[in-house]
């Protein structure tokens, strides 16, 4: 099997499966105990804190860890509301994953405006329309750091900036998951006050996430309990998940030049795929442009459902993710694509590649080939309403 | 004394010469549904009865899931020797209750005494005596004590209705063309609920369709099976047929052409298992393949009769089936299915029988072999009583 979705979720890497099973079976004592083992499991455990701090350019002790990106997410969100005085206005980035975007709702329930700001045409937030939203009276802007669908990375340095001028005191929420590891993801870089990160994303374990603070940025806890994490995130740590992430980090940082490779791989499918097929159409930002992350790649084949190349390509064994909710009843686009307004039929004949560091250059001349092979197969046989709406969006 | 169930079946009543045939199938049914709580079954007078059950509301709800069972009640037996230790239980069961009552009696042993109206009278007296929140209303009670006189005396406060129907195994076999949507099971039931046996067949057009969808047809099909008892499912790969249609035929008939080669699919596979007919999900008029046209082009297509029980229902009428028998669901799992693949802009609604089959000739000769190699391919998967029990290709 070619596994192409690591945006959905990655391999466990051998050094996280071993960092793991170590913990269970040695540090697996609970770190809030007094004796010697819970203080070593402790220890270790202020080591992958300490390296999550380095690594985003924070103090070890703003580093919360969550059971994932989704409850980060919801506690940088929720946490910081919690703290306003009186109704306020979130804006969040209309391509936002629903980690975020599920958080309206309560948002709104605690008394809170959200307005959304959306994406251009290439899937990158578009600035001028949310300078026009920015005012005073806007506590929290949130936008992610890469898009998960197109990987059109977004430029949160500038809306940092525009934040400066015009609501200073706002807190800028950045959305890591798909971001850290794969792009400078200082806080001075990314210009966050909240920044989230998931484990399973840069091949660690379901189960652990984080949320790290800028020194000094206030939010309650959404969970009741112990007082784990600075009373951030009552319950007992995932030490397990924990050290997994901690060998995850070390592999990581032993992969030179990992973004490059990323970035490489993905070019060299891209490549392949246009040379066999001019009509491939791209969501999201020119491959080759630097808006783009080094290990996203979003196309759609006309004329053929997303959801049947993949599983067409399955057949060839090669996994990959599709742009459209599963259904044919209940046709959703997914944010990324309404944010940027794409046309339907790209949003449902969208094919997610998603690359990760156990990809093989080899791999991508393999998965272009059989891509090739199941477009030719299926093309002939389109559904029809996607043809039509081709014609009319392409030629 | 002690707790039991009693089992009151309808329509097998009817059936003269062959009802000791269908009791024995009936009383093993309830007995394999009662089996999980450990329950004794036996058939007495005209009427079934469970004991030593663990559990005797699920156990009451198991059996009222029978098909063929009319009602069933909790019911507490002891011995009639003396009637006013029945009085006296008969008051301790409408203790907990408000409002107004009567008592309804019957006695099979005619030579006991007191006779119905004279039961109703004491025991009635002796609920008032010992519950004075209670008031007599024989027109519209709230609610009903009932005595029966038999080999003991069992005494019952309520009745859980029971599906109906006539006891599975009886009936023959059906072919259900289980699509995944709403409809298809609710067919499946109601014709099973006739005592008819259930296979099905399942069209699986990977990869247009997904894993997931065949695994919601295979769910279906196990909650099927549990008040079905067995479901054996053939899965038949239809992915090629399809192409073919969509390559080689006009695309407004493309929905009924596909049709009449699930309708000859499935007669092949019916026949090679030994079922007897057919049976749809349709109703006039759902959609453009459900007109009456249209259902005389599908039926062109094959010779075994054809069942179709939802065929006069609103779709507000089916859908509240399958939220009564569980399977709304799972149905409404969004997947797609078989039969949206290749849905037509504008599809044939008054379809004539020969352009049907001058443009199903376009298909040629490889059509009959494309058809036996679907039926001899189809996966079967066997469901036993809400399990998986094994698949097989």
């Amino acid at each position: 099997m070619i596994y192409l979705d690591n945006s959905a979720t990655t391999r466990p890497c051998a050094a996280a499966v071993a960092g793991a099973r170590r913990a269970m079976e040695e540090s697996w004592h609970n770190p809030s105990a007094l004796y010697g083992p819970a203080v070593d499991a402790e220890r270790e455990m202020a080591s992958v804190r300490a390296r999550i701090a380095r690594a985003v350019g924070a103090r070890a002790q703003d580093v919360v860890f969550t059971a994932g990106g989704t409850e980060a997410d919801s506690l940088a969100l929720l946490g910081s509301a919690a703290r306003w005085r009186g109704a306020r206005r979130v804006l969040l980035f209309a391509g936002e994953h629903p980690a975020v975007l599920g958080a309206r709702a309560q948002l709104e329930a605690m008394g809170h405006t959200v307005q959304t700001f959306p994406a251009g045409p290439d899937g990158v937030a578009d600035l001028d329309a949310l300078s026009a939203l920015l005012d005073e009276d806007v506590a929290l802007v949130s936008c992610m750091q890469v898009n998960n669908e197109t990987g059109a990375v977004q430029p949160t340095a500038r809306i940092r900036a525009l934040m400066r001028e015009k609501c200073p005191d706002a807190l800028l929420h950045v959305d890591g998951v798909q971001g850290f590891l794969r792009l400078p993801s200082a806080l001075t870089q990314t210009g966050a006050d909240l920044y989230c990160l998931s484990a399973h994303k840069i091949h660690g374990l379901k189960g652990v996430g984080a949320l790290v603070l800028r020194q000094g940025v206030p939010i309650s806890p959404r969970v009741a309990g112990g007082g784990q994490e600075r009373g951030l995130r009552s319950g007992t740590e995932n030490t397990c998940g924990i050290a997994a992430l901690g060998a995850a980090l070390s592999w990581a940082e032993e992969q030179a030049g990992a973004a490059q490779r990323l970035r490489e791989m993905k070019l060299r499918l891209y490549d392949l795929l246009r040379a066999g097929a001019d009509d491939l159409h791209v969501n999201g930002p020119d491959p080759r442009a630097d808006t783009a992350a080094p290990h996203i790649l979003n196309l759609s084949f006309p004329g053929v459902g997303g959801e049947v190349m993949l599983h067409a390509l399955e057949a060839e064994g090669v996994l990959v993710g599709t742009g459209s909710a599963c259904s044919s009843k209940k046709r959703e686009m997914r944010s990324a694509f309404q944010a940027m307004n794409a046309p339907r039929w790209a949003a449902e004949s969208a094919v997610r590649f998603s690359l990760g560091l156990l990809n093989t250059p080899e791999e991508m001349d393999r998965a272009a080939e059989a891509a090739l092979r199941c477009f030719a197969t299926y093309r002939r046989c389109q559904r029809r309403a996607y043809a039509r709406n081709t014609a009319g969006s392409l030629r | 004394m002690r707790e039991i169930l009693l089992v009151r079946f309808g329509e097998v009543h009817l059936k003269g010469l062959n009802r000791p045939q269908f009791l024995r199938v009936l009383v093993d049914n309830v007995r394999r549904a009662a089996r999980p709580f450990g329950g004794r079954v036996w058939l007495s007078d005209s009427r079934i009865y469970v004991s030593d059950m663990t559990d005797p509301d699920a156990c009451a709800r198991a059996v009222a899931g029978v098909f063929g069972i009319h009602s069933v009640s909790r019911a507490v037996e002891m011995d009639k020797g003396d009637f006013s230790a029945v009085c006296a239980q008969a008051a301790a069961m409408m203790a907990p209750m408000r409002g107004t009552f009567k008592v309804r009696a019957r006695r099979s042993d005619k030579r006991y005494q007191p006779d119905s109206p004279g039961m109703c009278r004491e025991a009635g007296h002796a609920i008032l005596e010992a519950n004075p929140q209670l008031s007599v209303d024989v027109e519209h009670p709230d609610h009903v004590l009932e005595i029966e006189i038999r080999d003991h005396a069992t005494l019952h406060t309520g009745r859980l209705e029971g599906v109906g129907g006539m006891p599975m195994g009886t009936g023959g076999k059906a072919c259900l063309l289980l699509s995944g949507g709403i409809d298809s099971p609710v067919a499946g039931y109601m014709i099973a609920r006739r005592g008819v046996r259930l296979m099905a067949v399942h069209f699986h057009s990977f990869p247009y369709t997904s894993q997931r969808a065949r695994e919601k047809v295979v769910e279906l099909a196990r909650l099927l099976s549990v008040p079905c008892g067995r479901v054996e499912l053939f899965v038949a790969p239809f992915t090629e047929i399809q192409m073919r249609i969509h390559a080689q035929c006009p695309e407004a008939y493309g929905t009924i052409l596909m049709r009449r080669q699930m309708m000859r699919i499935a007669e092949r596979i019916a026949r090679r298992e030994g079922a007897q007919a057919l049976v749809t999900g349709e109703s006039v008029g759902q959609v453009a393949s459900q007109t009456l046209e249209a259902l005389g082009c599908t039926d062109d297509a094959c010779s075994m009769s054809v069942l179709r029980p939802l065929i006069g229902f609103d779709k507000s009428e089916i859908i509240a089936r399958a939220e009564k028998i569980g399977t709304f669901e799972t149905s409404s799992l969004p997947y797609e299915d078989c039969c949206t693949v290749f849905t037509p802009r504008h599809p044939a609604t008054h379809p004539r029988l020969e352009r049907i089959r001058e443009a199903e000739a376009l298909l040629g000769e490889a059509l009959e072999a494309m058809l036996d190699e679907s039926a001899a391919a189809a996966e079967k998967v066997v469901l036993r009583e809400g399990h998986t029990e094994g698949t097989e290709n």
